[in-house]
């Protein structure tokens, strides 16, 4: 590949690809994360259906409740969106609408997990009941600490925004919290198909 | 800075973003084909592996739209793309790997 | 200003302000200089853990040291040399020597990159706590479960490394995302992917394999951990889980591992000789994928190190296969330097005995590695000694021999000074002796049936004289390396001050002063070939003549914006270590630190949020 563009003077995060650092360093990060949650992923499928006890996925996961919170995530989503598009335009005002409302359904859907977690605790099945207690609360669990983080992240910014210390010539910040966010987004779309939907 | 601005590498796509309207429809196909996943769990008498084939196919074209679209790689260069799918396929590779080693029943179903 | 070097000459400073630059520092090269003297600390006490071990072993039925203390010794051993010694003094030389070969000024994330090492350092001193608590490590290396369940493992050892590994990890992946994009996006002008230098491209590919590989123990770790304090199942047999698990994740991040082990060396030993040949390395772009095919193929090989297990002919085969092909790409790296040897004017110096060494003796490891490819000879030879035969050749005649060669190489760039001849060659050949003299007489212990992990044995086995052979070759080690610090002492002390290009070299790091001011490059160079200084001077024999470089008549470094220091770095590493030995002490240190790392990410995070790096003052 020709670098084609000498190190840029005047901004030192743009390199010789011609893209920003940081943006780069979000994408390696997040192909890290795929092996990370894979890891976790192909412990749950290595254990699914070989508790020898307890209760299993089908008596105790309550899918329409779970396809609320995944519809809620999903369209989380779309508000991040919405908040880069508004942020690289300038309009801070729907910038910071959109930055709130986008932690607002995260952590509703934190909140759903937290419901769905102390009601599975209720009905018996805990991280020491068996396999798939074990196997689903550490990789639903895990992902649900990685929403959380992505809700701190995105309050700090609406904060930071609140303040008049987040402005459009920082869009890129707003764009790699929202990758991290869309992530967050698409490892509990394989999850919820792998955990909640295959039978 | 305009981030959306930094020099693409020559051959990426001319559209250099995706318009809301865009991300709209984006969002409401993902609703969509949520909802006929649920509502396909529901359809009595479907056959198992057409249920779950359904399932993951769908499940990989929801998260195919939100990394091209909302996460905006089908727009940017082609090396963010490497770097992501490339890892992504070792990672698949791997959890199909580990399910065959521990004779997972999703890979060989039960009678 | 931070464009001069850190004191102003004739400044008179004091000790503190001296600790204070260091402690802050974001330079890469004084980054480096820390994790190499820090790996090379590590070194010297895993090598002690050796020599105890060996004089344990010298004799049978010897009572040094109990058979609790033995398994700690291998323990901390083995952990000390893969992620206290080896992998540091990789990132050592990541550290110093990428920016200078690509022509960049420093890394993409500078702080981070500090951040990188303090991380390193919690992490190490992490796992060298155990030994103030009496809970030292005892599980071996590769802490098999469940073994080091709460109910086999009831103290707070295998915690310590289990926390402390975690830790070593996230240093580790940090450093990857930062020199995987310092190497797509920071190369100077005309400095293509293929006419990067071997060293780098090597470090390219560890940087995508640490990156991908750690994941897999950092679950396998997690799961351990909720096991120990949480009482989760994972390795539980009795609920029905497989301690395969932990076997399958921990070789899905331990087989790319070793070769994350091997490749900055190999990348060495591509530098050192061409550079000792005076000819280019044969070849560059099939070593180059090589290099590119190991670390993606590394991937598919990690069950070959559970072929005793009994996961069927299936999955045995496909392994077998697997790893007998990943030896073609690594057949053809070693061809090609010999290639690279062959016709030319060769300079028989220390760096060059090194690569020599490294050469024939990661050969010897290759071959035995080959055989214990093959399931059925591998159920002969595995956990004998033959196996420790095996990776003691790759692993030390291979990325310790490597490892000093690039010491050897780089030591005028680094500290200005030639490291003295004499004393090299004598480390050389001592070591390379002491090495044959403690590994090789291995293969014939493991083939005689002795057992790996044995704090000692009977003395009618027909061990007993290897054994005394293979602790007078430790020793043998010992005492070169005594010679490699004198070497060390003696060159600071009344060494001549080394040339900006002591060896004739080829890549662009001897294009500037030894050892390189703060911001490297004074202009940044514009490349237009592999080996590009070489070219410059000499031609590349096809035609392009050497072109001469006249320096501008007068550069303006005042100008040179270079990231100023930071105490985020180690307040944060700080942080984070509280937060996590918090685990071995109270919920509530766990808490607190978790705030404490909070607050201080968010500090380095906003650091320079709307305040530009360098333009405060």
């Amino acid at each position: 590949m020709a670098a084609e563009h000498a190190i840029d003077a005047h901004n030192p995060n743009i390199g010789c690809t011609g893209l920003d650092h940081r943006k780069m360093g979000m994408w390696a990060f997040l192909g890290s994360e795929c092996m990370f949650f894979g890891s976790l992923i192909g412990t749950y499928l290595a254990y699914k259906g070989k508790s020898i006890s307890g209760p299993g996925p089908h008596q105790i996961l309550n899918i329409p409740l779970t396809s609320v919170s995944a519809f809620v995530l999903l369209m989380s989503s779309l508000l991040m969106v919405l908040a880069l598009a508004a942020v690289q335009r300038g309009d801070m005002k729907w910038g910071k609408i959109w930055l709130f409302l986008t932690a607002t359904l995260g952590a509703a859907f934190v909140g759903f997990q937290c419901f769905e977690f102390t009601h599975f605790v209720h009905l018996g099945l805990t991280l020491q009941t068996n396999l798939f207690g074990s196997s689903f609360f550490v990789l639903t669990g895990f992902h649900g600490a990685h929403v959380t983080g992505g809700v701190i992240w995105l309050l700090s910014m609406w904060w930071l925004a609140m303040r008049g210390r987040l402005g459009p010539q920082d869009s890129l910040k707003v764009e790699i919290c929202g990758l991290y966010w869309h992530f967050v987004d698409i490892v509990w779309i394989v999850i919820f198909a792998l955990i909640y939907l295959i039978p | 800075m305009e981030s959306s601005h930094s020099a693409q590498t020559a051959g990426a796509a001319h559209q250099e973003h995706a318009s809301v309207h865009t991300y709209l429809r984006v969002a409401v196909v993902l609703a969509i084909l949520t909802a006929i996943e649920i509502g396909a769990l529901y359809v009595p008498g479907l056959p198992p592996h057409i249920l779950v084939t359904l399932i993951i196919i769908f499940g990989t074209f929801k998260f195919a739209l939100v990394v091209a679209f909302f996460m905006h790689l089908r727009y940017d260069s082609k090396l963010l793309t490497a770097l992501f799918v490339g890892p992504l396929m070792i990672a698949t590779l791997i959890i199909l790997a580990i399910m065959a080693l521990f004779g997972s029943y999703l890979l060989l179903p039960r009678t | 200003m931070a464009t001069h070097a850190a004191f102003m000459p004739g400044t008179k400073v004091s000790t503190g302000s001296v600790i204070w630059s260091w402690i802050t520092t974001v330079d890469h090269k004084r980054i480096g200089i820390l994790y190499g003297t820090s790996a090379f600390l590590f070194f010297l006490v895993g090598g002690i853990e050796a020599l105890i071990m060996r004089l344990q072993l010298a004799h049978p039925d010897s009572t040094l040291v109990t058979a609790k203390q033995f398994n700690e010794l291998f323990t901390m051993h083995g952990t000390t040399m893969v992620f206290l010694a080896i992998m540091p003094m990789s990132a050592a030389f990541f550290n110093f020597m990428i920016p200078l070969m690509i022509g960049a000024r420093d890394v993409a994330f500078p702080r981070l990159n500090a951040l990188s090492y303090w991380i390193f350092f919690s992490g190490a001193l992490l796992l060298h706590l155990s030994f103030l608590a009496g809970a030292v490590p005892d599980g071996g290396w590769f802490g098999y479960a469940n073994l080091t369940s709460a109910q086999f493992s009831p103290t707070h050892s295998i915690d310590f490394w289990m926390l402390g590994l975690q830790v070593l990890g996230i240093s580790s992946l940090m450093a990857g995302f930062n020199f995987i994009v310092t190497i797509v996006n920071m190369r100077a002008p005309g400095m293509t992917l293929m006419r990067m230098p071997l060293f780098v491209w090597m470090s390219f590919v560890v940087q995508f394999l640490v990156v991908l590989a750690f994941p897999a123990i950092t679950v396998a770790l997690i799961l351990l951990m909720f096991d120990r304090f949480f009482g989760t199942l994972f390795y539980a047999p009795a609920a029905g889980a497989d301690p395969l698990l932990w076997q399958h994740l921990f070789w899905i991040f331990g087989h790319p591992e070793v070769y994350i082990l091997i490749l900055p060396a190999m990348g060495i030993v591509s530098e050192v000789l061409p550079t000792f040949a005076r000819k280019p390395l044969f070849g560059a772009p099939v070593v180059i994928y090589s290099g590119i095919m190991i670390g993606f193929f590394g991937f598919g090989v990690w069950s070959h190190h559970m072929f005793s297990v009994g996961m069927g002919p299936v999955a045995d085969s496909a392994f077998s296969i697997a790893t007998m092909l990943i030896a073609v790409p690594t057949g053809v790296k070693i061809l090609n330097w010999i290639g690279t040897l062959w016709g030319g004017r060769i300079r028989f110096a220390t760096p060059l005995y090194f690569a020599l060494g490294f050469i024939a003796m990661f050969t010897l490891g290759g071959l035995s590695g080959v055989m214990h490819a093959s399931p059925p000879v591998d159920l002969q030879q595995t956990d004998s000694y033959f196996i420790v035969a095996h990776f003691h050749y790759v692993l030390f005649g291979g990325s310790i021999f490597g490892l000093f060669a690039g010491i050897y190489y780089w030591w005028p760039k680094i500290f200005g000074k030639v490291l003295d001849e004499r004393l090299g060659k004598v480390h050389f050949w001592l070591m390379m002796i002491g090495f044959n003299v403690t590994f090789f007489p291995m293969h014939f212990l493991g083939l005689i049936g002795m057992p790996r992990r044995i704090y000692t044995y009977a003395p009618d086995l027909g061990w007993n004289f290897w054994n005394l052979v293979a602790t007078i070759g430790a020793f043998t080690i010992a005492l070169s390396l005594l010679i490699f610090l004198l070497n060390v002492v003696t060159t600071t002390r009344s060494g001549a001050p080394a040339p900006a290009d002591p060896w004739d070299g080829r890549t662009l790091e001897w294009t500037i002063p030894s050892p390189p001011p703060v911001y490297n490059f004074a202009v940044v160079p514009v490349v237009h070939d592999r080996d590009d200084f070489w070219v410059q001077k000499y031609g590349d024999g096809h035609g392009t003549p050497p072109r001469k470089v006249t320096p501008p008549a007068h550069v303006d470094t005042s100008s040179i914006h270079m990231p100023p220091p930071s105490y985020w770095p180690i307040l944060l590493g700080g942080a984070f270590l509280f937060m996590v030995s918090g685990a071995l002490v109270s919920i509530y240190q766990v808490v607190l630190g978790g705030f404490l790392t909070l607050y201080c990410m968010a500090r380095f995070m906003l650091e320079y949020h709307h305040q530009p790096a360098g333009e405060h003052h």
